[in-house]
């Protein structure tokens, strides 16, 4: 039990050390990084929660395809310390008012509901929670629906993609 | 459910199995090759040049470990351990044999993970953060060039290893190595999904950056790739996290395409037949690199996105078809 206790503890500070790394680091590629080490303490938090398919899908979808490609963006195209604060302008005079704003309605949230759960088991949960079985049942069956409008609005965001960067390049051609 | 002295063991025996099997794997590359190419290949260091390993060893332990002024030293250390720990990782789900087969106590395997293909993977992606951020931290261009060929190369085949791999799991009906192997009793893999199995070897070539697809490291264009600028145990440990990879996609591909620890005899020598199947895809390995020439870089690319992947995703819908017919 203490094992889960002390990895709780490890993963928790890393998620926050990386969301905090990718804010306050000034070279974009050190950012991307602490996304990575971010992402993997997040995945580490979902294997202590029994979901070992999301933990295992977690590292190989975002740590291992989607960060990929900004460490490659970045490392191509930054990698110079950029400014923390914008020039001044409408930014800096709302960003900390939003902000505040949201963390006080974070706040309210996790105090109405979220820990009431601190102190207790938790829900149960059956044999075979969280297994690649069960998940695909609730995904194939439950909500099939909701499944496939997620993979089309993916198809429609790729293509979307596709067509933006065929306009970016006529027009350099024309110019 | 096994004790946690038995998993203490198992992870200290994983260790050890691989320390011992690199250097070995090491020389039968070097003689072999020397035979594929009509030499005899190392033969000084001790008798027929078996104590070769340790010499090279001993070489890499006694180099300094430099670095250039443009480096940023701290990533340059930490990215060999990051190729080395999920290299290694990646073996613990490695099955050499049934439940039973020793005496009922313990399972032949470091864990069995209802996930074990998703694990592989996860651990696989991981893996090559190792060379982009070695080559990046490098501060040398041609130790740049090679990390970004290694991030498009890896991120590019790995697709195309994942659904070869998909055939299997959907024909074993579980993502479990242990299960995949158990459901292989009466036929291996190889036979039904003989397309799959050359997916994943190409593939698997690829994500192991081993000749011909060594566009990584190609020395002739950029001197050393990722590792150009790494001397000493730290490009030892590279190397060695180089000839894991080799060990666990040949693993993984007996494991799922020829019928893993199953072979004839007692079952207490599932192990012996395990391993065989194992070194046997090494030999591939070896064999390959030796028999063909480096692909062009555009070559690679175009051969991953153009050809492997669309017949890989046939492959999967074949067998989604057969199966759901059948």
């Amino acid at each position: 039990m203490w094992f889960e206790q002390v990895l709780f503890f490890v993963a928790a500070i890393g998620a926050l050390g990386g969301a905090l790394g990718v804010v306050i680091l000034r070279n974009p590629f050190y950012s991307v990084l602490a996304l990575v080490a971010h992402l993997v303490a997040l995945a580490m938090l979902f294997l202590l929660l029994h979901a070992e398919f999301i933990a295992a899908g977690q590292v190989v979808v975002y740590a291992g395809a989607v960060m990929v490609l900004y460490v490659f963006v970045v490392a191509y195209i930054g990698g110079s310390d950029e400014p923390l604060r914008p020039e001044g302008g409408a930014i800096s005079t709302f960003g900390p008012l939003f902000a505040a704003a949201i963390a006080i309605e974070l706040c309210i949230a996790m105090l109405g509901t979220g820990l009431e759960a601190v102190d207790s088991k938790g829900a149960d949960i059956g044999a075979g929670f969280g297994s690649p079985a069960a998940i695909g049942e609730l995904l194939l069956r439950k909500f099939l629906v909701a499944f496939e409008a997620a993979s089309f609005l993916l198809l429609i965001a790729a293509v979307g993609a596709v067509v933006l960067a065929r306009r970016r390049r006529g027009l350099e051609e024309v110019a | 459910m096994e004790s946690t002295l038995v998993m203490i063991v198992k992870s200290i025996v994983i260790f050890a199995f691989i320390l011992q099997i690199v250097p070995i794997i090491l020389l039968a590359e070097r003689k072999l090759l020397g035979r594929f190419q009509s030499r005899i290949g190392p033969n000084r260091v001790g008798p027929k040049g078996l104590l070769q390993p340790l010499a090279d060893v001993f070489k890499l332990l006694s180099k300094e470990a430099s670095a250039p002024a443009t480096a940023v030293p701290w990533m340059m250390a930490i990215a060999p351990v990051i190729s080395i720990v999920t290299a290694v990782a990646t073996l613990a789900i490695i099955p050499f044999g049934p439940f039973d087969a020793w005496g009922g106590e313990f399972g032949l395997y470091g864990i069995d993970v209802p996930i074990a293909l998703l694990y592989f993977f996860a651990f696989g992606s991981l893996g090559f953060y190792g060379l982009v951020l070695g080559g990046w931290a490098s501060g040398s261009k041609y130790s740049f060039l090679g990390a970004m060929r290694a991030a498009a190369q890896l991120i590019s085949y790995e697709v195309a290893l994942g659904l070869s791999l998909l055939g299997v799991a959907m024909t074993a009906g579980s993502l479990s190595l242990v299960d995949i192997v158990e459901a292989q009793d009466g036929m291996w893999y190889v036979v039904p999904q003989f397309v799959g199995f050359c997916i994943f070897m190409v593939a698997g070539f690829a994500e192991t950056a081993r000749a011909p697809f060594d566009l990584p490291e190609g020395d002739a264009e950029i001197v050393g790739g990722y590792n150009t600028e790494y001397g000493g145990m730290r490009f030892g440990s590279f190397f060695m996290a180089e000839y894991i990879e080799v060990i666990v996609i040949s693993a993984i591909a007996a494991a799922c395409f020829l019928g893993g620890w199953h072979g004839p005899g007692p079952v207490a020598l599932a192990p012996l037949w395990m391993f065989l199947k194992l070194m046997a895809g090494v030999f591939f390995f070896i064999w390959i690199r030796a028999s063909l020439p480096r692909l062009r870089y555009d070559q690679l690319m175009s051969f991953g996105w153009k050809v492997l992947l669309p017949l890989a995703t046939l492959n999967v819908l074949v067998t989604a078809f057969v199966l759901v017919a059948t």
